[in-house]
């Protein structure tokens, strides 16, 4: 069971770093060790743990511990279609919202 | 202009805020007037309200016009406490059948201000997830999301 409660803006913020993309573009190809994507792009572990904890959060990428070895691999598609979903949806709030505050501003003290 | 914030508490539930300017009590006749909620509902689509019967049990059906399409949604009222709280069931004309419970909750924040707390709750993961598959092949939005774009430039 893949728990999913990432909001959008964290999902966005996970893509909205090169190297976290960079790293999303490695995993696509391949699934690699934490070490191996600390070689690949010149960082330290600590460093790309970081990058991969935040990518785990927003559901785009798995880690998994096989004996000392934490293998990361891309999360499933369907968690990214969703954060494509929410995106889409929060489009459609946002407009019928706005509409909301125009219409609220346009019948001050008219609609009391 | 404030924004809308959404989160996904659960894998059936959709959560959403927005905070607007106006007193609890315009917020609440904007939501239970069909004449004020045919003026914002439709996102800028004209919309019209067939019936809206805002009492426990009663009907509500609105049709939104987008472009040469129309598009029907509609439900029943399962609770609704004056200036607090409305829940109701929400369906859409193109998937019959799939019952979503909206529940919209609106919070005094006082000077003016009012918390539109709106969560979606769908029966089934499935459900939502089909929703969700309809509309990105039924026609009603093609585009491709932000995400979408920014992952395919990955590759």
């Amino acid at each position: 069971m893949v728990q999913y409660s990432a909001s959008l803006d964290t999902t966005f913020a996970a893509v909205a770093d090169p190297t976290r993309r960079g790293i999303l573009e490695h995993l696509g190809g391949t699934e690699a060790s934490v070490t191996e994507l600390a070689e690949a792009f010149g960082m330290t572990l600590t460093g790309v743990k970081k990058h991969i904890r935040l990518l785990e959060d927003a559901g785009l990428v798995r880690t998994e511990k096989i004996g000392r070895v934490r293998s990361c691999r891309l999360g499933s598609r369907r968690l990214a279609d969703e954060a494509a979903w929410i995106a889409q949806f929060q489009q459609m709030l946002d407009a019928r919202f706005d509409r909301l505050e125009e219409f609220l501003a346009r019948t001050h003290g008219e609609c009391r | 202009m404030t924004t809308t914030h959404i989160t996904q508490p659960t894998d059936r539930e959709i959560h959403v805020e927005r905070i607007v300017n106006a007193s609890r009590d315009r917020v609440w006749r904007a939501y239970t007037d069909p004449k004020q909620v045919a003026q914002w509902w439709g996102r800028g689509h004209a919309l019209d309200i067939e019936t809206m019967d805002v009492k426990r049990g009663g009907h509500w059906r609105y049709v939104e016009h987008e472009g040469t399409g129309t598009h029907g949604f509609e439900g029943r009222y399962r609770e609704v406490t004056p200036q607090e709280r409305i829940v109701r069931t929400f369906e859409w004309d193109g998937m019959p059948g799939h019952v979503i419970i909206e529940d919209v909750r609106f919070e005094d924040l006082g000077n003016g201000r009012t918390k539109i707390v709106t969560t979606m709750l769908f029966h089934t993961t499935e459900e939502r997830d089909g929703m969700f598959n309809a509309g990105m092949s039924g026609g009603m939005d093609e585009s491709y999301s932000a995400l979408d774009r920014l992952l395919a430039g990955t590759t």
